[in-house]
């Protein structure tokens, strides 16, 4: 499935960049993210409880931040795998500097297989849209407050 | 003999079998306990294609209750793959070995205290896959740059064979038009109430397997089990329970987990129990095959069709097992359906896709194969301008030809096609009809008929599954058969018994025996128990053992009523002698035999029986003690198939239609039904009740596979519809009201002139559809080449059309 959108913060390109690329801000943002440790630079072990329909489940896999060009635009690869079955995606991230601030542009598709996919298909962008919808507002909350 | 009326053959008696249903008193796999018993839960594959590049069960291990982890490897270690009747090298286990083909193919086995633990067992076992592409898609299957599946076999056709019967050429020759198309069909299942069960056991002592299971037959396989896993057939008991809840086909792939479960018990040392879940069943147990369709009729500017052209592929999924590539072949002998077509050109190829894995599925094969037909010959009549129902009759077999030899080997026992198509468009008035299409077409409504006419072969030859051979390579071990064993007897004080192994899930085997037992020995069917059970140690059976293909109305009874024949043989003896009358005086009624005119002069039957039971010593010369009889019976019109790929691959042939009128709604693209007639002729019908059961089911399983259920895979393998959410299974909600006829044309070739019948309907009922839906939108040049139908698609064709005009 497609996975593309935009998103507002009222913040500037340098500061969205230093605050979304943090990977302890992206461990609390991400929802149902238990655990995000560094393997190496830019690459890091993930844990995530995910919940689609019925099919409730944990989640073990990496997430890598990859051809990165602060603070203009970088790719965001994860993929995991657990009892419910496997996720795997990618986005093109970029960040282009508005009047109120920096909009953030996502491009990207994401593969899911197994238990979840068999039961869960039709909720799974529904799913999907609102985790995106609280991992960027959970990361508004750590943007600097702006000064007018 | 019995008039119709005293008869208890065609009464419309109500079930046996139900009050043990309905009182929750059936004797169902899932209630059984063993002593000792575990329970297993299977890890499945979330990947279509992948290496496995590892398993780590130890983390499963450390959960409490959880007493062990098989895998593919203890599998590999423990058996050989399944023999298949095709040419190419096959490697099909009972779990994945290095290789996953399909989402949901096992891959580990883990065995528990109870399913909860074994499921959490499951969640604790890692998989490390090497994601491999799949091939979804089965002319992408067949394509030099598709992944290929089995590389022993080096492409993805498992098997691939042309046959040409009559003078294709000169049929070519001959004709004056021809039409064409391409044709699709869904892969669907008959999702049987109850799902697949095993209970396994293994003695190493005695070194004997024992096994539980809803299994449907054919029992052949049992012997491939024993192949498989290499021990002798009497070391491997199998107990299929008299109570199964449905199997429409189904429950023939299931002999891959009774062998799983087997050696997951003998590896645990512990009786094991298996009991799949819906999701499971959906993605591994076994479904139809779908199926892509080429196909090209020659015609006369009469309308009579003179040869036919057809490329047929089919896809068994991710492995070939047996009894596929049956799907290709098992209509081999009624590929004309009720036409008189002599000459055909066909090519038939089995192919490997990354899907689930498939068994015969009520109607096995015909639902696909008359789509295609059904609706060309709707298309040949468009062109001719001919009316549907003209075509038919000036191409059916006539009521004076049978029996009747197809070009393919089919040896057609009896019918009258004209009488029974003319009984449905009377049932739904055919010109009254016509009439309203055309009045709804003025005001601009997309008014519908469709019809559909087809042959339902029952009772299968098993010599049709060589076909997929050459003759040359199949020449050394012939196989052919339908024999059913039965045996019947009477008990010291005179009761009745009949032990059969027809192995039902539940058609009212039981009643019907009961019936026919006592039309014969002139008892009442309270009389008569019947045990009705398979045990591969305590019953003679063969390898076309079970309850498939329609078989038990034809052979089933057929050898029943000689073995019945036979008992009477010896008990006319005893009474003969006891009355002092001639054996061809007498008669067998009301629990009596007596002089058919002298009444008075009568023995009981059960005193027969006392005198064949109590005093051994006192029975005539030659005479045997106790009174039963025994057959194992085949029909003689299943031989194996000829040099020229000839093969009547059934013993009796139904004719059944469906006359449907339907309305679509521009705006919504829903399908109405207005009204529907199923005209049938099975032959003699044996309990009406039955039979109207047998005829709505077929009727809802089609309804399902042509508006609501598919078997969806995405591009990746993902099958998306894995639960009832998605799988959809009509309700009685989307049935419509169906008026049911019958003509019975007996055939000439079973005891009581009954055929099969319980797969009819869902064989004529897509192309039914289907054609209705065509011509409700032939204002709008639509026609309809792929299943499922559903109103968004047809919203689209609708939009696409009007915007295109």
């Amino acid at each position: 499935m497609d996975i593309n959108g935009k998103y507002t913060f009222n913040a500037q390109p340098e500061q969205v960049w230093g605050v979304m690329l943090n990977p302890e801000n992206l461990r609390d943002a991400l929802p149902g993210c238990d655990r995000l440790a560094e393997q190496a630079p830019g690459q890091y072990e993930a844990v995530m409880k995910i919940g689609i329909a019925a099919v409730k489940g944990t989640y073990k896999g990496k997430v890598e931040i990859a051809d990165a060009e602060e603070p203009v635009h970088y790719t965001l690869r994860g993929e995991g795998s657990g009892a419910p079955g496997f996720m795997k995606g990618s986005a093109v991230i970029e960040l282009q500097k508005s009047d109120t601030g920096t909009d953030v542009v996502y491009k990207g598709t994401m593969e899911v297989g197994g238990l979840v996919a068999g039961v869960g298909q039709r909720m799974i962008s529904g799913v999907v849209k609102m985790m995106l919808k609280q991992f960027f507002q959970n990361m508004s909350k750590k943007m600097p407050q702006q000064t007018n | 003999m019995k008039s119709k009326m005293e008869a208890w053959v065609g009464k419309k008696m109500e079930r046996r079998e139900d009050a043990r249903f309905l009182t929750g008193r059936g004797k169902f796999l899932d209630d059984m306990r063993l002593p000792g018993m575990k329970h297993a839960a299977i890890l499945r594959s979330p990947h279509a294609h992948a290496k496995i590049s590892s398993i780590d069960f130890s983390a499963a291990l450390e959960l409490s209750g959880v007493i062990d982890v098989v895998t593919g490897e203890d599998i590999k270690a423990m058996s050989n793959p399944f023999p298949c009747g095709v040419n190419v090298p096959t490697e099909y286990y009972s779990c994945a070995v290095d290789r996953v083909r399909y989402v949901g193919e096992p891959v580990a086995v883990a065995v528990a205290e109870n399913r909860y633990i074994a499921e959490d067992a499951l969640d604790q076992i890692i998989v490390e896959y090497d994601v491999l592409e799949p091939v979804m898609d089965i002319e992408k299957a067949v394509s030099p740059d598709a992944p290929v599946l089995h590389d022993n076999i080096g492409s993805n056709i498992y098997a691939h064979r042309d046959f040409q019967y009559g003078d294709f050429e000169d049929a070519v020759r001959q004709s004056d038009i021809t039409v064409e198309g391409r044709y699709y069909f869904n892969k669907f299942g008959s999702t049987p109430l109850e799902t697949y069960v095993v209970i396994g056991s293994y003695n190493p002592f005695t070194e004997e397997f024992e096994v539980y299971s809803n299994y449907q037959g054919p029992f052949v396989n049992h012997s491939l089990v024993c192949i498989a896993l290499g021990v002798p057939e009497n070391k491997m008991r199998w107990i299929i329970p008299t109570d199964i809840g449905g199997g429409f086909g189904n429950k023939t792939g299931l002999y891959p987990y009774a062998a799983l479960m087997s050696l997951v018990a003998k590896k645990t040392g512990m009786t094991v129990k298996w009991n799949e879940d819906r999701r499971e069943h959906l993605l591994a147990s076994a479904t139809g095959t779908d199926r892509v369709t080429y196909i090209k009729a020659y015609l006369s500017k009469e309308g009579k069709i003179l040869g036919l052209k057809d490329k047929v592929m089919d896809s068994p999924g991710g492995y070939i097992r047996p009894p596929e590539p049956g799907c290709s072949f098992r209509s081999t002998g009624n590929h004309t359906g009720c036409y008189q077509i002599e000459n055909l050109d066909r090519d038939v190829s089995v192919v490997a896709t990354n899907k689930g894995l498939t068994a015969p599925n009520r109607g096995y094969g015909c639902g696909h194969l008359y789509f295609s037909l059904e609706s060309i010959v709707d298309k040949a009549a468009r062109k001719l301008g001919m009316d549907p129902a003209e075509i038919r009759m000036k191409n059916f077999i006539q009521p004076d030809q049978f029996p009747y030899m197809t070009a393919t080997g089919g040896i057609y026992d009896s019918g009258d096609y004209p009488k029974t198509l003319q009984l449905g468009l009377d049932m739904i008035k055919y010109d009254e009809m016509r009439a309203f299409q055309e009045e709804a077409r003025k005001q601009g409504r997309l008014v519908g008929i469709g019809l559909a006419t087809v042959i339902d072969p029952s009772v299968t030859n098993i010599a049709y599954v060589t076909l997929a051979k050459r003759p040359e390579d199949r020449k050394e071990k012939p196989k052919s058969g339908s024999g059913e064993s039965m045996l019947v007897k009477i008990d010291p004080l005179g009761t009745v018994h009949v032990i059969a192994c027809t192995n039902p899930q539940g058609q009212g085997h039981e009643t019907v025996i009961c019936q026919i037992v006592a039309d014969e020995l002139g008892v009442i069917p309270g009389d008569v128990t019947v045990h009705n059970v398979v045990d591969t140690h305590q019953r003679v059976f063969t390898i076309t053992t079970g309850s498939y293909s329609s078989r038990f109305a034809s052979v089933g009874t057929t050898a029943l009523v000689k073995a019945l024949r036979k008992l009477k043989k010896k008990i006319l003896v005893l009474a003969a002698d006891m009355i002092g009358a001639s054996e061809d005086e007498l008669e067998f009624a009301e629990n009596k035999v007596r002089v058919k005119a002298d009444p008075k002069r009568a023995v009981a039957l059960r005193h027969v029986a006392g005198r064949a039971h109590w005093d051994h010593g006192g029975l005539p010369d030659g005479v045997e003690p106790a009174l039963y009889a025994s057959v194992v019976y085949s029909m003689p019109t299943s031989k194996a198939p000829d040099e020229d790929d000839k093969v009547n691959s059934s013993n009796t042939y139904g004719f059944t239609g469906e006359a449907i009128v339907v309305e679509i709604d521009r705006n919504t693209g829903e399908i109405k039904f207005h009204k529907w007639a199923s005209f049938h002729d099975a032959g003699t019908i044996l309990n009406p009740p039955i039979v109207e059961g047998q005829v709505m089911g077929s009727i809802a399983h089609a309804i399902g596979s042509t508006l609501y259920e598919e078997l969806a895979y995405n591009e990746n393998g993902q099958c998306l519809t894995a639960s009832f959410q998605d799988y959809l299974v009509p309700t009685a909600m989307e049935i419509p009201r169906v008026e049911i006829g019958h003509v019975e044309s007996p055939s000439p070739f079973t005891a009581l002139g009954s055929k099969g019948c319980g797969e009819a309907s869902t064989e004529s009922t897509p192309a039914a559809i289907a054609n209705a839906i065509t011509d409700a939108l032939s204002p709008l040049g639509i026609e309809i080449t792929e299943l499922p139908i559903s109103p968004s698609k047809l919203w689209h064709m609708i939009q696409e059309a009007e915007n295109s005009n």
